[in-house]
């Protein structure tokens, strides 16, 4: 359990601490402070969105040991311990990720506020199952609500940073 | 991409240019804003930090009708952390909205709140949380009043006014004939009447209306998530007594749009005043729900329709009567209900048409411009209703459509002038392509059905939305000084659809230089000369002029510049520029010289090296009541077909293949085309099949989430999606482009209907084509064939 | 949307996390995935004053065979977890099969199995086909534990007949003698949103004749619903395309179905007759999916 600092109206923060794309960050949070603002607000990761803060459009994505989950349903409290990644860590300084660079050629985002959780999907995804099949994709993604695309170009990014042959 | 010829109609100059190639349009290059989206680095409204920042709320009606009889605001303020409370005594009192013509809404309601969500206070404070706690704490009385929920019932007598300028409940009534309707159904062989229904619908784009307000001194700078700076400017100033110059609207990058983003939402003019009242930036945003409330999404409404034909189903004249549920406020809504009969005749040549429209002021949020505006449920109505009259007949869905479809070079019965039009040749592609003739003869499986419809959408509106008589769009290119980038400067908006894309293509092959060396400045109000924003489906055609001509001025000022260095005369435009290299045509042993040189040889003697461009709109349109709406230079054409499967036990759905071609002129990005046309099936299914905004008796809204209001999943997507373009050059336009965003979400819902009553032989009647109304229908033909 | 203050405690122990529950009594509520509680805290129907998370428990995340009593479902084993279950893939996949129709991805690598079942929502997606299965539920409380059938817990619509200091620590499903197991979910979309109607069958089948049959029905009644009366109308009986669209039309006589928005509960009923029909073919003909 975090440790407890009480201040002098008996209000309590918690010490937590967790591993953002192989950074420590370390941080004094309220019981009611979400995963998604704390990061957002504290550590200035604003690629993670604010979508619909109900766990129902997948814009607030991230992988918390690997596995893709709501950032808006996860206490800042509850994430204490855990390793994460965001959209700011898939690409190195001078490389994009594979799935970055299939989605930007095959046009699967448009506004682009659902691709950093989409492409966190796609990623979790390509991580346990390296050739999926278009179904597999269309599942992996279903958390994740695109207003723009239609999804079509979407699954053909995700099959082609898998290495099958995708028509554009 | 090879254009046949090119008419070139700028200063009369009729220009033949045979079989030119392109170097920067006709491409799929990668969007321009594509890594700083795909990295999380691109900043939305939402994402903008500023020093001493504070965040806002706006407190809303929880009554769909009510007067407000008191406010206390007295224990939100003594909350640590409040730092202003508004009420409409602290805000002015001149009503807005986006359509002059019906002005109705205050920034705080003065009087009674209207709907479920109408705005009632503002609230900054030093973070989110306590404004939630603060805007709990302030007291509303109110007298709650009798609604005005059911459109159907709203002009009845003794129903309670939402307005009380607007007697019986309506806000817009409109009477427009054109020929003689009466004479063409005595004429004709068979005259049919049909009722369909709609549904309201929500844009719901996934980025959630914000901005940030900074008003410091006598400058008001806002940071909104908006579809028209321009627009957003003249409205914020006019509300608050400002000159033009004092407000600046920056775009941040936009989460999508789709119409519901181009009306003010309040927002702007709450955190403006909080702003100023606390001397620091303001933070305002809407929640889901609150997105849900302020809505100005699609009108549902009834659709009476009367056609009739000859034997061999060509329109002779045809009766719309709409009645349209407009919500509380007006806003874009006058020019939905026009809208809504001026683009039927679009489609289909006939010459007798009369439109009796009527929107209906209800408690309920208001409803504006939503992709397609106005014209795709009416579509939805009139391509089902074609579908009965061909049963009748016993003519095939397809010919139906051929012996009625547009010509290129026409002019619609209601005054619209039309010049490229390759309707037919869409419907003969889609044919070919869904197989649609061996279907037919042969017949598909029990439960399975294929269904066809048309539409057709403005390239831009040929009127602004306010009345004005500036161009309808400009901008400024500036090269850089070593003439190795070059900036476009737009008052444009990209909402996602690529338009930074696209005219940064088009600048550029102007220009005769590189898309990978261009950037833009798009949206921001103080760097950028005018350009009305995205809506309509204007910036292709509109902006793109611009962008063409500003191109245009710097290739002149690049090739004089040239021929100077290299010793030759221009004189005879034997000069050219293609891709950065600047050679003689007539002397290809000449040594060339480049773009970058050049430009940095008129940065040296002359200065900047500067081009602008501009766009007006040539005069269009008739001259009866409304004729503005519904012009524009130019019109895309489409063709959708769908193959769906019916359970019929259940009325689910299934779309095994879906096909879309698309006139939609010469294509400069062919990608950013594709996912125009996949993102308006995507809408169009959702229309179609799950999406419905619902309300309790109370006029509250009962699924205004996502994971109530029902956007399609990856899961619920056709695999099959085929869209192609024909063949089309639009001569009014840069490079003879049209739009494709907005006239390919018109076929959609038709489709599915007509896709789903051939499978099942069932008449479903109303919007959403959802498991239930699908079921009902199938019972209720059940139901008819036992007797 | 906010979430109104709460005092936070993540206990080592069950005992403790119970000790907790106990203390706070009303003014508590327990936290697992906490893609429920928190989504039902944002939207103002639950406004706890003490969270108590579970998060700490690792012993409660297993999923494991205990020959004499069953497979053994950790409450907050998470609804991936039993998708990827092998054990599970192997002796019940009609298990992760429900699983898998839970919501989207996202929250089923949150959600666990113990929250699915307390916050008792009468669409929850994993209760039928568990108690298809006739699972029983272990519950350990301050003052002591007990075993349960799980179709027993449920009393209403977001009820359960837990004390406030209770928690239910695993999930049991028996040996037994059911051939086929399934469970179908209509919604209106195809992943992220609720049943508009459930149905899980398990049938034992012998020689073409339905020794026992358990039928669980989901949305359509203030608690997921056994429908008896279809159950044994069908025992004993040789299995016919009839027979099984009969029971169908009894489960359909049974549930209580409400309207709402999303469906009338004319048209529910209708789901459930098909769906009873459907289900019970797919368990008789494929056995456990």
């Amino acid at each position: 359990m975090a440790n407890v600092l009480t201040d002098k109206e008996g209000k309590k923060r918690y010490l937590v601490s967790f591993t953002i794309n192989g950074d420590e960050h370390q941080g004094l949070v309220k019981a009611n402070t979400l995963f998604v603002n704390f990061i957002r607000d504290e550590l200035d990761l604003t690629g993670t969105k604010r979508g619909c803060e109900l766990g129902d459009c997948g814009s607030c994505t991230v992988l918390m040991e690997g596995k893709p989950v709501n950032a808006c349903l996860l206490l800042a409290v509850e994430a204490d311990g855990h390793s994460f990644t965001t959209i700011e860590g898939l690409a190195t300084t001078n490389k994009l990720d594979l799935v970055q660079e299939k989605f930007i050629e095959y046009g699967a985002f448009q506004c682009g506020y659902c691709a950093p959780g989409m492409i966190l999907s796609a990623k979790a995804l390509l991580n346990s199952n390296p050739k999926p099949t278009e179904h597999e994709v269309r599942e992996a993604i279903s958390g994740n609500l695109c207003r723009c695309t239609g999804y079509v170009n979407v699954v053909k990014a995700i099959l082609a940073a898998s290495g099958q042959e995708v028509e554009h | 991409m090879s254009i046949k010829h090119q008419m070139s109609i700028e200063g009369n100059d009729l220009r033949l240019d045979f079989d030119k190639e392109y170097t920067q349009i006709g491409k799929s290059v990668p969007r321009i804003d594509g890594v700083e989206k795909a990295t999380g680095a691109g900043k939305y409204a939402g994402d903008l930090k500023f020093p001493n920042m504070l965040y806002g709320k706006i407190l809303y009606s929880p009554h769909a009708h009510a007067k407000i009889l008191s406010i206390d605001t007295s224990e939100a303020e003594k909350i640590p952390g409040v730092k202003a409370v508004l009420t409409s005594k602290d805000v002015p009192d001149m009503k807005y909205g986006i359509s002059p013509a019906r002005w109705d809404e205050n920034i705080f309601c003065i009087d009674k709140a209207r709907y479920v969500g109408d705005k009632i206070a503002g609230v900054a404070c030093i973070d989110e949380e306590t404004c939630y706690k603060a805007m709990k704490a302030i007291k509303v009385e109110y007298e709650v009043l009798p609604t005005v929920l059911d459109y159907r019932h709203a002009m009845d007598e003794g129903m309670p006014l939402v307005h009380d300028n607007y007697p019986r409940n309506i806000n817009t009534e409109i009477h427009q004939d054109f020929g003689d309707v009466e004479q063409a159904f005595k004429d004709a062989y068979h005259v049919r009447e049909d009722v369909f229904t709609g549904t309201r619908a929500y844009q719901n784009p996934i980025e959630r209306h914000s901005n940030v307000c900074i008003w410091k001194d006598d400058k008001l700078t806002i940071y909104p998530s908006s579809q028209s700076p321009h627009y957003f400017q003249y409205y914020v100033a006019r509300e608050f007594g400002l000159k033009m110059g004092q407000v600046r609207i920056v775009l941040p990058l936009i989460g999508g749009g789709f119409g519901g983003k181009l009306e003010p939402s309040g927002l702007e003019f709450v955190g403006s005043v909080l702003s100023k009242v606390t001397g620091r930036p303001v933070m305002m945003s809407y929640d889901r729900l609150e997105m849900f409330q302020h809505n100005r999404g699609r009108h549902q409404g009834t659709y009476r329709i009367k056609t009739g034909v000859d034997k061999n189903g060509k329109i002779l004249g045809c009766h719309t009567y709409f009645l349209l549920d407009g919500g509380a406020y007006t806003g874009l809504g006058i020019a939905t209900a026009y809208y809504s009969g001026a683009l039927l005749p679009l489609t289909y040549e006939f010459d007798n048409y009369k439109f009796d429209g009527y929107r209906i002021a209800t408690n309920l949020p208001a409803c504006g411009a939503h992709r397609g505006h106005g014209a795709p449920q009416p579509k939805y109505a009139f391509e089902s209703h074609l579908d009965n009259i061909a049963k009748d007949l016993g003519i095939d869905p397809l010919d139906i459509r051929l012996i009625n479809a547009r010509k290129p070079n026409t002019t619609t019965v209601n005054g619209f002038g039309i010049q490229s039009c390759e309707l037919t040749a869409c419907l003969d592609r889609i044919a070919e392509l869904s197989d649609w003739r061996e279907k037919k003869k042969k017949g598909l499986p029990q439960g399975r059905g294929i269904g066809i419809a048309t539409g057709s959408f403005v390239s831009g509106a040929g009127y602004p939305i306010y009345r004005n008589d500036w161009p309808s769009a400009s901008c400024m290119i500036r090269v850089n000084e070593d003439g190795t980038s070059a900036t476009l400067y737009s008052m444009s908006a990209d909402l996602g659809q690529g338009s930074s894309t696209i005219l940064c293509q088009m600048a550029a092959e102007a220009m005769g230089y590189k898309y990978e060396n261009m950037k833009i400045v798009c949206g921001d109000t103080e760097t950028a000369p005018l350009d009305f924003g995205a809506y309509a489906s204007r910036q292709t055609l509109f902006s793109g002029w611009a962008a063409k001509r500003a191109g245009e001025k710097i290739k002149k000022d690049i090739l004089e510049t040239a021929a100077f260095m290299m010793g030759l005369p221009n004189e005879d435009m034997d000069l050219d520029c293609v891709d950065g290299v600047i050679f003689s045509k007539s002397r290809p042993k000449v040594k060339v010289t480049t773009f970058e040189e050049a430009a940095a040889r008129y940065f040296k003697l002359k200065g900047p090296l500067v081009g602008t461009g501009v766009y007006t709109v040539h005069r269009t349109g008739g001259y009866h009541k409304g004729a503005p709406v519904g012009t524009s230079p130019a019109y895309s054409f489409g063709v959708q077909a769908a193959e769906m499967e019916v359970d019929e036990e259940t009325g689910k759905l299934t779309c095994l293949n879906f096909w879309d071609v698309h006139d939609c002129g010469q294509v400069i990005n062919p990608t950013l085309v594709k996912g125009q046309i996949h993102g308006a099936l995507y809408m169009g299914i959702g229309e179609s099949i799950f999406e419905q905004v619902q309300f309790d008796d109370k006029g509250k809204i009962v699924n205004g989430s996502m994971g109530g209001y029902l956007m399609p999943t990856a899961l619920d997507m056709p695999s099959n999606v085929i869209n192609e373009t024909v063949e089309s050059y639009e001569p009014v336009a840069p490079w003879g482009v049209k739009e494709c965003g907005e006239g390919s979400t018109n076929p959609t819902m038709g489709a599915f209907r007509n896709a789903i009553a051939d499978a099942v032989g069932a008449n479903v009647t109303s919007l959403p084509l959802n498991p239930e109304h699908v079921w009902r229908a199938i019972q209720e033909k059940k139901a008819k064939d036992k007797k | 949307m906010y979430l109104p203050d709460f005092e936070y405690f993540a206990p080592d122990s069950i005992g403790e996390a119970c000790q907790l529950l106990s203390q706070f009594g009303a003014k508590a509520k327990l936290i697992s995935g906490g893609t429920d509680v928190l989504v039902k805290m944002k939207n103002e129907l639950l406004a706890p004053e003490v969270l108590v998370s579970i998060k700490n428990l690792e012993e409660l995340k297993k999923i494991e065979y205990v020959p004499g009593k069953g497979v053994v479902i950790g409450a907050r084993a998470k609804h991936n977890d039993l998708v990827y279950s092998e054990l599970l893939a192997k002796r019940y996949p009609s298990i992760p099969g429900a699983a898998k129709q839970m919501a989207h991805n996202q929250i089923r690598n949150s959600g666990t199995v113990g929250g699915n079942i307390v916050n008792a929502v009468p669409s929850a997606d994993l209760p039928p086909i568990l108690i298809a299965l006739s699972a029983t539920v272990h519950i350990v409380g301050a003052k002591g534990s007990r075993s349960l059938a799980l179709e027993d817990v449920f009393t209403g619509p977001n009820t359960t007949c837990l004390a406030p200091d209770e928690i239910i620590t695993e999930v049991i499903i028996p040996d037994q003698k059911m051939t086929g197991s399934t469970y179908m979910k209509f919604g209106l979309r195809a992943a992220g949103a609720l049943a508009v109607a459930g149905v899980a069958a398990a049938v034992w089948v012998e020689n073409g004749v339905m020794k026992d049959a358990r039928i669980v029905m989901s949305a359509v009644g203030p608690t997921p619903m056994r429908a008896k009366k279809a159950e044994d109308f069908l025992k004993g009986k040789k299995i016919t395309d009839e027979l099984l669209a009969e029971a169908g039309k009894k489960a359909a006589e049974e549930c209580k179905p409400i309207d709402d928005y999303r469906a009338s509960a004319e048209y529910r009923r209708n789901l459930v007759s098909v769906f009873t029909k459907r289900s019970l073919r797919k368990a008789i003909d494929e056995g456990h999916v």
